[in-house]
């Protein structure tokens, strides 16, 4: 060492006070206070209002608002808070199936403080089928995390959004609407609705009474022509004659609506940020029927399981009763985020999945497809 | 009731370390953790086109094969550091201050760093080379006495490591004045402050010119797929060595034994039990005593209520549809201060209004390939110092967010030039609600108990012994013996691994 460090005069002072460490910290530590531990703190308090987890819903109403459309309606145990837009899964026992389905908040963000939210479902398959034909009042249910990005970005999005709905993918919108009329957000909101039949509109009413200069709705009607609203499907012409200047497009609806939207929209140039698709849930795939076996350790447990080829490793396990992971049934989320031990399987659509979880043989149960028999490490749902 | 020789509780940084290290010494070991991914802060998020990095600005003291720091030589012996692909970060950091009209950018190595601060600060070459020597003897020190388990004998230590003993009680501050050294070198030196968290009148010096020393001698790293690969690698070692980690299993409570007070066994929340006379928990002390145990020793309830929560964390993630280049954003690491004088910028960041700090880092200046051709990726971080977040209401929360969001944004155009608000293709901003929610921390707290005066490194780690009061029960990650950070909170898994392995050898 080239140089003596020295703070003091005398270098056994600079020793001194380095011994004084231990003993000041120990007095320190005893100076304490005696009261207990809190048991929970305020900011973590607000955060479990934002991401309040899994709760039970009590279905409080029912309401038919189109000829296969209903809402839901629940009161839920602890106030949760969310963004106008987002989706939490609602779940339930069907047969031996534990079931829950995303669904965007059909209800007001301040409604949620109050412990009220709903969902408006389309009845449309296994799930909403179930809801549609045996939901009564009192049921129990439970509700999970609002979830989701499909939401208004105010440092990224233009001040004003196209909507582009199709059929039940109004819901989120119609959300946003009631959040625009409430103050508690702040942009301007163009709906481009689009339905079969005038019949097929669904939330009319509702949307009707949140109109204003910052909420318009057009209803665009495919299969009829009738006065007061728009025709055919949702083209490049109709968004241009509503959309000026800078705007955002956010797309709900159908796989096919997007398919269709995205070559209306190569016309207008935007650039990716100006465009947002809410994701939809993964179907069975059309492929030749076959058996495979699943192995699934969850915690302690080992089960087996039987998987048709057709249908992803999330349903397989649902079918069997399995407590599993499972949110927003895409392949985005992550939540049902799985270690592969043995097996082969095929993502539906984008692989959604993070850089090392492809390294390292993790797969989204609920976009994976089986191709072989498979062994499966799964989180407990 | 499944019976484990040891149960870690959280899967973070020091959980995964702490699980490697019991599984090589032959316990029977069950991690849990209540989120549905392993690492903690140490993870990554997709959103559309953009993986973001959660946490990791940079890994210190990790270094190459062949100038490996500590913590690749902990990897190596845990078997985890060649699952993983490594990237150096090119540079150490730019630093801008508005109040000193500072804008410094400073490179990795020793000699280098020393010539760049001498090109900045004509004449601070003696008193900064003198800081590197002073913390080379404060590494050497701690080697030592990592070497002896902190035993360390008292008079080979003066004999051997003189000045770091000498220099071992004084704060960053009183060490540099010590050093005459030029006040413009001290405030391009002390840029790091904010990654410890505790201002530098306060700030232990060994601490800190430990950390800066392994910077500039290692360079700092990145794993090639964020931070989720190191986790992941993690898990992989731990499943290898039979050990078993369930996610999304939250413990709830530590069962004690009547007789001794020890730890019995681990509760869950779906109420079932597993038996375990070891638990090495990866979370706050506040937490564990707050709510998982029924009798805790007054002596515990009084040294932690002494304690002060270190800083509650807010991070912005921006993906972007232009490069770097294109946006004018030059470097891959920017600390962005009002001021340099630390006490004064600490006492500015306790409120969200005046707290305008932060730490960002632009990937693909280390990666270039993080993103797709054409974008980049950037994440920008603060700490706020008091629990002014606790202040906002759920009702008022996604308004403040985006508020603080956007002044940092500002800032970060206004300081360094670049423009990037128009090109925000994706944006995911956390907050203090964010950490507490995922990690379960006390008030959103990411940097564990703060690193005061007395309760700095070195009296925390001559304490490890003492400090250990309930049987079978030790603790790892940001708030034990390393303090925080993600390669302290390695260490600490590694330390609290290590002596649980010792306690279950001496009950045979």
């Amino acid at each position: 060492m080239a140089f003596v460090f020295k703070k003091q005069i005398f270098g056994f002072m600079d020793l001194l006070r380095f011994k004084k460490l231990v003993p000041n910290r120990r007095k320190m530590l005893a100076l304490g206070a005696d009261t207990p531990l809190p048991k929970t703190y305020r900011v973590n308090e607000t955060a479990h209002i934002l991401h309040p987890g899994n709760q039970k819903a009590e279905l409080i109403g029912i309401e038919l608002v189109a000829p296969d459309t209903k809402t839901y309606t629940f009161r839920i145990e602890r106030p949760l808070y969310f963004r106008a837009g987002q989706y939490a899964t609602l779940g339930c026992r069907v047969g031996e199936s534990l079931l829950s389905r995303p669904y965007a908040f059909s209800s007001a963000p301040a409604q949620g403080l109050q412990c009220i939210v709903s969902f408006t479902v389309k009845n449309a398959g296994f799930f909403s089928g179930y809801l549609f034909e045996s939901a009564k009042i009192g049921d129990v249910f439970t509700v999970g995390d609002p979830s989701g990005e499909f939401c208004y970005e105010p440092l990224k999005d233009a001040k004003h959004v196209i909507a582009l709905a199709g059929g039940s993918g109004i819901t989120p919108f119609y959300s946003m609407a009631q959040a625009i009329a409430d103050g508690t957000e702040d942009f301007r909101l163009t709906i481009l609705f689009g339905a079969r039949r005038e019949q097929d509109i669904i939330l009319r009413g509702q949307l009707e009474k949140l109109l204003s200069d910052r909420v318009r709705v057009v209803y665009v009607l495919s299969d009829e022509k009738k006065a007061g609203y728009e025709h055919g499907f949702i083209s490049a012409d109709l968004i241009r004659k509503y959309a000026e200047g800078d705007f955002t497009v956010m797309m709900c609806g159908p796989s096919a609506m997007y398919a269709y939207e995205d070559e209306q929209l190569a016309a207008f140039g935007l650039p990716p940020r100006r465009v947002k698709k809410e994701a939809n849930c993964v179907a069975s795939r059309d492929a030749a029927p076959k058996q495979y076996t699943l192995t699934v350790h969850i915690g302690a447990e080992t089960y087996t399981v039987s998987a048709d080829a057709r249908e992803t490793v999330l349903t397989a396990m649902e079918r069997a009763g399995l407590r599993v992971p499972a949110k927003c049934r895409a392949g985005g989320c992550g939540f049902c985020h799985s270690k592969l031990l043995a097996g082969k399987f095929t993502i539906a659509g984008a692989d959604k999945r993070r850089l090392a979880d492809a390294k390292f043989s993790y797969l989204h149960p609920c976009c994976s497809y089986p191709d072989s028999d498979m062994e499966l490490i799964v989180p407990q749902g | 009731m499944k019976k484990y020789d040891a149960v870690v509780i959280g899967a973070g940084n020091g959980g995964l370390a702490a699980a490697v290290r019991l599984l090589q010494g032959g316990a029977r070991v069950l991690v849990v953790e209540k989120h549905n991914l392993p690492g903690g802060f140490a993870t990554s998020f997709r959103r559309g086109r953009f993986e973001f990095e959660a946490s990791l600005h940079e890994l210190n003291d990790f270094g190459t094969a062949d100038n490996a720091g500590d913590v690749r030589v902990l990897f190596d012996e845990l078997g985890v550091t060649d699952k993983i692909e490594w990237m150096q970060i090119p540079e150490a950091y730019r630093v801008i201050s508005r109040e000193e009209k500072l804008d410094a950018t400073m490179p990795f190595g020793v000699a280098a760093f020393v010539d760049r601060m001498e090109q900045y600060v004509p004449g601070s070459r003696a008193s900064v080379q003198k800081f590197f020597d002073l913390a080379e003897e404060v590494r050497l020190a701690q080697a030592y006495s990592s070497s002896v388990n902190g035993n360390t004998d008292s008079k080979y230590m003066v004999s051997r490591f003189g000045n770091f003993v000498r220099s071992g009680s004084y704060s960053v501050n009183e060490v540099l004045a010590a050093l005459k050294m030029p006040k413009k070198a001290r405030d391009i030196l002390n840029a790091y402050w904010c990654y410890l968290g505790a201002h530098c009148d306060d700030l232990s010096f060994v601490h800190y010119a430990s950390m800066v020393n392994r910077y500039m001698m290692r360079g700092a790293s990145m794993p090639k797929m964020r931070s989720h690969e190191i986790s992941l690698a993690f898990v992989e070692r731990i499943r290898e060595l039979g050990g078993e980690v369930w996610f999304n299993t939250e413990a709830v409570r530590i069962l004690t034994d009547e007789k001794d007070g020890g730890v019995a066994g681990v509760v869950f929340a779906d109420g079932t039990q597993v038996e375990a006379r070891h638990v090495v928990a990866n979370c706050a002390p506040h937490v564990v005593y707050g709510k998982m145990m029924d009798k805790v020793p007054a002596e515990e309830v009084r040294a932690t209520n002494a304690r002060k929560f270190a800083g509650r964390g807010f991070s912005m993630f921006l993906g972007l549809d232009r490069s770097a280049d294109d946006l004018g954003i030059e470097n891959h690491n920017y600390f962005l201060y009002d001021t340099m004088d630390t006490v004064r910028q600490y006492e500015r960041m306790r409120t969200i209004a005046d707290n305008d700090v932060q730490a960002t880092v632009c990937l693909n200046r280390a990666d270039p390939d993080c993103s797709p051709k054409g974008t980049c990726m950037m994440y920008f971080t603060t700490l706020y110092m008091s629990d002014d977040w606790a202040n906002v209401t759920p009702q008022e929360y996604y308004k403040v967010k985006n508020s603080v969001a956007s002044r940092m944004i500002d800032r970060f155009e206004q300081d360094t030039g670049a423009k990037i608000r128009d090109h925000i293709e994706e944006i995911s901003v956390a907050t203090p609600m964010t950490y507490a929610r995922y990690c379960g921390h006390p008030q959103g707290v990411i940097y564990g108990y703060e690193s005061q005066y007395w309760d700095g490194l070195m009296p925390r780690l001559l304490m490890m012994g003492e400090d250990h009061r309930i049987r079978g029960l030790r603790f790892a990650g940001g708030y034990a013996m390393r303090l925080s950070g993600y390669s302290s909170a390695y260490f600490s898994g590694e330390i609290a691994g290590r002596q649980t392995v010792g306690d279950i050898k001496r009950e045979g």
